[in-house]
């Protein structure tokens, strides 16, 4: 290291939230004397605008290119202090955030001294970071604005115009002849009381996007192999025989879904009258129902059992169907035999009006279905009511069931080609299911309609568009920009195993000429490559291996016998921790946590070298299960420390010294317990 | 032409549409009517049918929103007037006072702890919750300042000791108060940021676009519903989410109201108040899996502890749901198709008997619990009706925001260029509002 490093540390009052438990001026005295310290300052407010602006003073002053900020929590102010030291004209990335508010005074106000005794050691650590801290930068992928949209249903249409009325370029991809997808099978579609043609419907989206000049329409059409990563997609198309080639910079995938079909059940398959809902809406649509008189509906067929969840739109569909017979002709007999009646808002008012059309609605038990007979050639529905309490048996000359979907047949090889995952239903898996439904992991990909799970028209639309919006971000910014915490791979040190490219969660790593490439923009930088790579070859930007384990050292420094060393990831871990201290929840002063993004960063030799150097005990702390910001860390890290108990006990040292705990932003109780009772296990009172 | 966006209501669809078009590029002014962004997802344990813990996936998001160059948080905000010319919206809004300066405060709490006066909190009053009359509207609120209850200036709370009680001058009228302990604790850190005698502040912005995204709340039950108001022990299922909550009035102790002691028996109506002569004549479709949630919770609590949900017709309508509600019953939540007809407490250990019919064996039974959960449904926000006026566009006969047309273009409204998302449609959950964002933002930002 040729550059000269000064360091500079800023330790925050916190008017008297810090400073009314910690002698502050005893810890800036203190950090004045450590190694490479060019200056340190106490703050009273070292949020406020004017002290903001002293510290850029100062830091220029001084001549600084570190600065260590002792104060509140990383998790709300880091990203104010990182653009005031840019704006002194220090790369934000040689800043050290020392959380001394929500870690010590705020929850260790019982001992001033050793609350004290805590923060130096706390700034010692951030100090032994930030002198190893290197330049960083966010890095930037740039994204072009041609669109890719598998699949020419109404999602997939929505998506595409929705793309193309920005100016961009949408290559929209149908497998069948025509545009359209399920709602060319359907008859009407209904919402609170108002029907429509499917057919008008698609005939008018239809025209919009052929007519739009910024969109391609492929039908006939099967993606044959997509490679790359967002800003980078070569697409290879089979269309009418031939293949094409073309470039795409997002993909967003509607790819549909299909109706399952019952065969060998209910009779469907052996006796033409046991139709499906889909083969009904046909016959409705060709005015091909015939003579009908009495028609059974059996919902929930193959829905809600060991193997598969509630269909979402069957009872909605059985409902509007059953109109449409009765539209058909007042006089046909419709009984719809049911489990639940899963309506909403405005399902529950076509509810009524089928009920007053006269259709009937029977329930039966949930594991006693009704069965198909037949008799000299006549079709009945044999079944139990659970209000009446009695067996019976319908006649009937049509039997419509009501039977679950799943993903549609391509499914298995687009997922193959975009290296995303789906459920056992055959739907796509989204990013997160609650805040993530349109994304896949990996950047640039979008999901919508009914490839996600079964849904109605409008929620696919809404889908489509919503995609749409996900997918134009970077195409509208014309790039995508990643925080500059990435995975670098030394080369000369890497065997080509290939673990950090298959255990990447987002697909970040791609394999080239027999070696592994860091995406860097695809990066989230949690670390899991890292801790995991047999040769330390991959480190983390501003998580090296160096940096931590500096930390670490810098820890231990004195007494280490009384000490446990917390890893903390940044989101959930820490937020319990803050939680904590909001909620002023005492416990005891022993841990020095180190904050890395992911508990997946956690490498054993990191836990090795704190019992090396004599901690009492080590701790690590990530998200509640299922929670993880970086998909599953928490799962790979539950793994690792598995592992590394077993080779502490190889080594000697005492395998239950070392804890873990998951733990949610909102927990602060659970976090202080578990710092008592390590504490009291660990024989530390 | 202006480029900026309005977006009304700072719950997770209001976060998300925010982020998506503040990523787009555009100025985005983000209001909420409350002292904070957040929502209604904010204020919730966990999230089904994952169980990720709600704020620790929601408050990452207030940050990011926070900290967008692009993004301005406008909190304690109503929208007073709107006017639409050529295409684009001058739009007034009023910035009700929260009397602390934003700038300064840093949240330290100091003067919460200064304040000699609590009372019970809007939301987690009835279990036990408390808060004083300056106070945070939560620990991860965004902006993350204090707010003053304004019934606490010019003595009105002077028969709870307010600190100010035997002041005759009214604090609109001082420009600093030698009184209220929370201006001298604020002066003692150094700050000076409570405001006793700050104004509402109006403010003039130009859009060209409006997302509302106003949410949803829990319906309140009547009194006398299966016991409501009347038995301790019978509480909301928005209630009985806060007891289980770590952040709750109880730190995540699931603790009935009468005695604050376990609840070792607990028992959910679904649909409550539904469909009867008054109350929700529709399915709030969220419920049977927030039961679902909160019974699988309660077991993780302690195990031993008996839930019965008493349920008519199972929404198990999304992704995963359906295996969710069998992992319920794998962890011994008992489900009983039934609707009871009736709720009796005994006045000594104020246990609550339920009597109900059976429908699947048509014999009238009775159970006693120790804390009942009603499951009330989803009601839209009182907020609406105004702002409907305002923005001139229409409701529904239910009181949700009417689509001009929800399958041919869902989300449009009556008037282009208005927008809506989220909880302002009708019943939804999360995901589904997070769609619903991401759909409204792109027609917001197309327009």
């Amino acid at each position: 290291m040729n550059e000269n490093i000064r360091v500079g540390v800023f330790v925050c009052d916190c008017g008297s939230n810090i400073a009314g438990i910690v002698n502050v001026p005893e810890v800036v005295e203190y950090t004045k004397g450590l190694k490479h310290v060019a200056f340190a300052d106490e703050g009273k407010w070292s949020c406020s605008v004017d002290y903001l602006a002293k510290m850029k003073e100062l830091i220029k002053e001084n001549d600084l290119n570190r600065v260590v900020i002792a104060s509140c929590t990383p998790r709300t102010h880091e990203p104010l202090f990182k653009r005031t030291v840019k704006e002194a004209g220090v790369n934000p990335y040689l800043l050290e955030f020392v959380s001394i508010r929500e870690q010590v005074s705020w929850v260790h106000r019982a001992d001033p001294s050793k609350a004290t005794e805590k923060v130096k050691d706390l700034v010692r650590m951030g100090v032994a970071k930030a002198v190893l801290l290197e330049e960083g930068e966010e890095i930037r992928l740039s994204v072009k604005t041609d669109c890719l949209v598998i699949g020419g249903g109404m999602a997939g249409m929505t998506a595409a115009l929705n793309i193309a009325d920005q100016g961009f370029h949408a290559i929209l991809v149908e497998k069948e002849s025509r545009l359209g997808g399920l709602l060319n099978r359907l008859s009407v579609v209904c919402h609170d009381h108002v029907k429509l043609e499917a057919a008008e419907i698609v005939k008018a989206k239809v025209a919009l996007v052929e007519s739009h000049q910024n969109i391609k329409v492929y039908t006939n059409a099967e993606i044959e192999a997509v490679e790359g990563y967002i800003g980078n997609y070569k697409v290879t198309l089979k269309a009418n025989g031939s293949n094409e080639t073309f470039d795409a910079s997002t993909v967003i995938v509607a790819t549909g879904m299909q109706e399952i079909e019952p065969v060998g059940q209910f009779q469907y398959g052996s006796d033409p009258r046991v139709v499906t809902q889909v083969q009904l809406e046909g016959l409705l649509r060709g005015d091909e129902v015939g003579q009908v008189k009495d028609v059974v509906i059996v919902n929930c067929v193959n829905s809600k059992n060991e193997s598969r969840g509630c269909c979402t739109i069957g009872c909605s569909v059985s409902v509007k169907n059953a109109l449409a017979l009765k539209m058909l002709n007042k006089d046909i007999r419709v009984d719809i035999l049911y489990r639940d009646l899963s309506m909403v808002r405005e399902e529950g008012s076509d509810l009524e009006t089928a009920k007053r059309a006269g259709v009937k609605f029977i329930r039966f038990p949930d594991d006693r279905y009704p069965e198909v007979t037949k008799e000299d050639g006549n079709l009945g529905v044999r079944v139990y009511d659970i209000l009446l309490g009695k067996e019976f048996t319908l006649p009937s000359d049509l039997v419509v069931l009501t039977t679950g979907f799943k993903g549609d047949d391509t499914c298995e090889a687009i997922k193959g080609h975009l290296k995303v995952s789906t459920n056992p239903d055959g739907f796509f898996q989204e990013a997160h299911i609650k805040l993530g439904p349109l994304d896949f992991p990996s950047d640039g990909i979008s999901l919508c309609g009914c490839a996600r799970s079964p849904k109605n028209l409008k929620d696919s639309c809404e889908e489509g568009a919503g995609a749409a919006m996900r997918a134009s971000i970077p195409m509208k910014r014309g790039y995508l920009e990643a925080e500059g915490i990435v995975a670098d791979i030394d080369l000369d040190v890497c065997n080509s195993c290939g673990l950090c490219a298959k255990n990447c969660p987002y697909g970040a790593i791609k394999w080239e000429d027999e070696k592994p490439n860091v995406i860097k923009a695809l990066c989230k930088g949690c670390g899991l490559c890292a801790a995991d790579c047999p040769k330390n070859a991959i480190s983390i930007i501003h998580y090296s291996d160096e940096q931590i384990l500096a930390q670490v050292d810098a820890a231990l420094e004195e007494r280490p016998e009384e000490k446990i060393i917390g890893f903390v990831c940044h989101w959930c871990a820490l937020g319990g921790v803050d939680m904590a201290g909001v909620s002023r929840l005492q416990y005891p002063t022993n841990a020095r946590l180190i904050r890395v993004m992911c508990s997946a960063r956690v490498a054993i030799k990191f836990i090795e070298r704190a019992f090396e150097l004599g901690a009492a005990g080590v701790l690590v702390a990530g998200c509640e299960f299922p929670t993880c910001h970086y998909i599953t860390g928490n799962y790979a890290a539950e793994e690792r420390i598995k592992r590394a108990k077993k080779r502490l006990a190889r080594k000697g040292y005492d395998p239950e010294k070392l804890w873990n705990v998951w733990c949610s932003a909102a927990d602060g109780p659970k976090f202080a317990n578990t710092m008592r009772d390590m504490v009291k296990e660990l024989g530390l009172e | 032409m202006s480029d900026a966006i309005l977006i009304i209501g700072g719950g997770i669809a209001g976060i998300n549409a925010a982020l998506n078009a503040g990523d787009y590029g555009c100025k985005v002014y983000l209001i909420d009517d409350t002292a904070s962004i957040g929502g209604m997802m904010a204020r919730l344990d966990k999230t089904f049918p994952t169980n990720d813990c709600s704020i620790c996936i929601e408050s990452p998001l207030m940050y990011e929103v926070d900290n967008h160059p692009n993004i301005e948080i406008l909190t304690n905000t109503e929208v007073r007037r709107v006017k639409k010319e050529n295409g684009t919206f001058t739009v007034r809004l009023l910035k009700k006072a929260k009397f602390i300066d934003e700038e300064r405060c840093t949240g330290c709490g100091s003067c919460v702890e200064a304040c000699p006066v609590s009372v019970p909190d809007e939301l987690d009053g009835k279990i036990g919750g408390m808060r004083k009359l300056i106070f945070m509207p939560f620990p991860q609120a965004v902006p993350n300042v204090s707010v003053i209850d304004p019934r606490c200036r010019y003595g009105k709370m002077r028969e709870l000791g307010a600190c100010v009680g035997g002041c005759v001058v009214d604090c609109s009228q001082c420009r600093e108060c030698p009184i209220a302990l929370c201006v001298k604790a604020c002066k003692e850190e150094g700050k000076d940021a409570v405001v006793l005698w700050q104004a509402d502040r109006p403010m003039d912005i130009e859009i060209k676009s409006i997302i509302v995204a106003t949410g949803i709340r829990s319906a309140e039950p009547d009194t006398g519903l299966y016991g409501y108001n009347i038995y301790g022990n019978v509480i909301t299922y928005i209630q009985f989410e806060r007891l289980m909550n770590a952040g709750g009035p109880t730190a995540g102790e699931i603790i009935r109201p009468s005695d604050k002691k376990h609840a070792q028996k607990i028992a959910w109506i679904q649909c409550a108040g539904r469909g009867l002569t008054k109350g929700l004549p529709y399915c709030s479709k969220v419920c049977c899996m927030v039961a679902t949630k909160q019974t699988i919770i309660t077991k993780e609590h302690d195990a031993s502890t008996e839930t019965l949900v008493f349920y008519n017709d199972l929404k198990a309508y999304g992704k995963g749901f359906w295996g969710f509600y069998q992992k319920a019953i794998e962890n011994g939540v008992r489900y009983i198709r039934a609707r009871p007809y009736d709720v009796s407490e005994d006045p000594k250990t104020k246990n609550l008997t339920i009597r109900y019919e059976d429908l699947d064996t048509a014999e009238i039974e009775e159970v006693e619990v120790e804390l009942l959960v009603l499951s009330t449904g989803l009601v839209p926000s009182e907020r609406n009706k105004r702002l409907a006026k305002v923005l001139k566009i229409e409701l529904d006969n239910l009181g949700f925001f009417k689509e001009k047309d929800p399958m041919l273009a869902p989300l449009e409204t009556g008037v282009e260029g208005i927008y809506v998302c989220g909880g302002a449609t009708g019943p939804i959950d999360i995901s589904e509002s997070v769609v619903q964002a991401s759909a409204a933002s792109m027609k917001a930002v197309l327009k």
